[in-house]
């Protein structure tokens, strides 16, 4: 059994111009150990299912529907208590704004101690000595003292080491890292993700990593899902998709991107840029959600929505002319 | 800090100084001989020659103000025109009936007030954000003493579940103390609630909205860890502002308010006062207003401190 299995996920938001349909029947599961990225444009629904995952999404306006299976138990039917006693302890989450994730008025040690007492039953002064083996074991120098700063004495780099600290102390089985280095420069981007290999070897928790940046993705995902206007549009183990991408929208991303492995400093390794626009979210498209974009597209695709196939083993894609070997045959 | 705290406190100097002067001068604003005014109108000559002789009027104004500062700071207040007793003492016999106001008011309304905006911002749009910001415009819009007679006639009148009016010294035990001081104190601090649940909730939603907010969602805490501690916090600074600003009302307040409830405090005092034109007694009031109002901006610039960190001195 996966540790998480997410299955027809449905996200949808209620708007004064109808509804968007943020996350529509996304499915994808993560094994124990495993770190599996999730790629895609911005707005293709990327945070929201992340959020999802852990019903962090505000309902209404939002609406979850499918099946989010945690360790076998489906969490859109927990209770609120259940849910709970599941964030920041089983399940913990880190998000792209390291400036702004961090509360301002709390010290450091506070904000890292608070799982920790809250979960674990700690005390006070166990939760701030471990607050400070937190803070070592992520690299930020003279703990004990740091331990009782705020976090606008950290620069963003730190603060988010900071959120890692909070996110790993409960030792979670699973950490959903939502764009942990977009906002970073380049420099800490490769620190933190050196980091985050480090500590995910030490502790043992699967990975969701959500990125803009196919270079990371190379470097440390075991498998990749990659989405599109709310939908999964292929899946398939790391070197498989970098190899031989099926679906003509990951074959748009890839288009600049280096060779599997090359080093992640320096180079621009974000996803190529695609002409054309995602398309809104609040119409129901009946074809393909790529049609609009893809030089490939003729009649079919237009009018029937291409189901998810397994071209190769463990490799899907939802395009009605990706073969199952080799590349497009239009 | 605590060069902060000392600088602070010497800048209230000067701001006293002008109030002091403003105060002193009171006097001379009005229209007409001061010493006139102060015997008033049944006064034959002679009385007011003997005030004007006690006035000092003779001296230049500048050196008059100068000694009557010397007076006060030495705790002299000068002496009822109408009672001939020393405002200082006038003063300490009305005090506590008005103290024990204020304070019961602050508390009451405080505590009333944030969880109110607190559970508004937490539930926007439903009935209960409804039914606090209903509260709130009535708040407005009611004056202290309609709000006070529609109390005392349900509460005290119709149900008799609390005294009409008067006021009994703490001495005489906590509740019989209390007992006297709760319609009070919502009558004057109807207002006071309003606008500390309007300020509240406005922050409060804003505050709600923030990235660390979803973090400590995203840690497992519950509502009311998130509300009260994570979020509360934050909101903290403009609440507490506000909650200085409305000493001002409560002290406004508390001259009706008195009134109206029959308490023998200093809002009676000054009412008393002006009716009589005992300048001295006028005088001395709204000094002390004055300085409490000063010495309770400190002590909101300093709870800053304790609330939020980013800021310094
Ligand atoms: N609270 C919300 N209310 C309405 N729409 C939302 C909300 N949160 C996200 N969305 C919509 O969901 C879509 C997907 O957003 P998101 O998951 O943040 O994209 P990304 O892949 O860049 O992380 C966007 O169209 C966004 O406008
Ligand atoms: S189904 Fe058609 S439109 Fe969609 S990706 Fe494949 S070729 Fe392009
Ligand atoms: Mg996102």
């Amino acid at each position: 059994m996966a540790l998480l299995e997410v299955d027809a996920l449905q996200t949808h938001f209620r708007t004064p111009d109808g509804i968007n349909r943020a996350v529509d029947g996304v499915s994808f599961h993560v094994n124990a150990g495993e770190t599996l990225a999730i790629v895609g444009e911005s707005g293709c629904g990327k945070s929201v299912t992340a959020m999802s995952i852990l019903r962090l999404i505000p309902e209404p306006p939002g609406k979850i529907a499918g099946a989010i299976r945690f360790n076998g138990k489906n969490l859109l039917e927990a209770s609120d208590k259940e849910m709970r006693a599941i964030r920041g302890n089983e399940i913990s989450m880190i998000f792209q704004e390291p400036m702004t994730s961090l509360n301002p008025v709390l010290t450091v040690g506070r904000q890292i101690g608070e799982t920790l007492r809250l979960h674990q039953g700690m005390s006070a002064q166990a939760a701030e000595d471990r607050a400070v083996e937190m803070l070592n074991l992520v690299g930020i120098p003279e703990a004990k003292r740091r331990v009782k700063e705020y976090p606008h004495q950290l620069s963003g780099g730190m603060r988010q080491r900071v959120m890692i600290a909070i996110a790993l102390a409960c030792n979670p089985k699973l950490l959903i890292a939502d764009e942990p280095t977009t906002a970073l420069d380049v420099t800490i981007q490769a620190q933190i993700l050196d980091l985050m290999r480090d500590l995910k070897h030490r502790v043992g928790a699967a990975i969701v990593l959500i990125t803009h940046d196919l270079g990371v993705v190379a470097e440390v995902a075991e498998r990749v899902v990659v989405m599109y206007a709310g939908r999964k549009v292929e899946e398939a183990p790391v070197h498989a998709l970098f190899n031989k991408p099926r679906h003509p929208y990951t074959q748009g991303l890839l288009g600049s991107v280096p060779k599997l492995g090359s080093s992640l400093t320096g180079e621009a390794t974000r996803l190529a840029e695609i002409p054309g626009l995602v398309p809104s979210l609040k119409q129901k498209i009946p074809g393909c959600v790529f049609a609009s974009r893809c030089a490939h597209a003729t009649d079919l695709c237009t009018a029937v929505a291409p189901a998810l196939e397994e071209k190769a083993p463990g490799h899907v894609a939802a395009c009605h002319y990706a073969l199952r070997e080799g590349a497009l045959a239009a | 800090m605590f060069a902060y705290i000392v600088r602070r406190v010497l800048a209230t100097i000067p701001v006293m100084a002008i109030v002091a002067l403003f105060v002193f001068s009171l006097l001379y604003i009005a229209p007409g001989d001061p010493a006139a005014v102060i015997a008033g109108d049944q006064a034959t000559p002679d009385d007011v020659e003997r005030i004007r002789a006690s006035l000092g009027l003779d001296r230049p104004y500048l050196v008059r103000f100068g000694a009557w500062v010397w007076d006060i700071l030495r705790g002299d207040l000068g002496v009822s025109i109408f009672t001939n007793l020393p405002v200082s003492t006038m003063i300490q016999q009305r005090i506590e009936p008005t103290l024990s106001l204020m304070i019961v008011t602050l508390i009451l309304a405080v505590s009333i007030a944030v969880p109110m905006g607190v559970v508004a911002a937490w539930r926007q749009g439903t009935w209960i954000d409804r039914a606090v910001m209903g509260f709130a415009v009535l708040g407005f819009s009611v004056p202290v003493f309609v709000v006070g007679y529609v109390l005392a006639y349900f509460f005290a009148l119709e149900w008799d579940l609390l005294p009409v009016q008067g006021y009994t010294p703490f001495a005489r035990g906590f509740w019989p103390w209390l007992e006297n001081l709760i319609l009070p104190s919502i009558a004057l601090g109807s207002v006071y609630i309003a606008l500390i649940a309007r300020i509240t909730r406005a922050t409060m939603l804003e505050v709600l909205q923030q990235d660390y907010i979803r973090t400590a969602r995203a840690k497992g805490l519950n509502q009311s860890g998130i509300l009260f501690l994570h979020a509360l916090k934050n909101a903290a600074v403009p609440i507490i502002t506000v909650i200085g600003i409305g000493i001002a009302l409560l002290i406004g307040g508390a001259v009706v308010t008195e009134s109206v409830f029959a308490i023998p405090g200093l809002g009676r005092l000054t009412v008393d006062a002006i009716l009589r034109r005992d300048y001295p007694v006028i005088q001395g009031v709204v000094l002390l207003f004055s300085f409490v109002y000063v010495l309770v901006n400190l002590a909101i610039d300093l709870a800053y401190t304790l609330f939020d960190p980013r800021i310094r001195y």
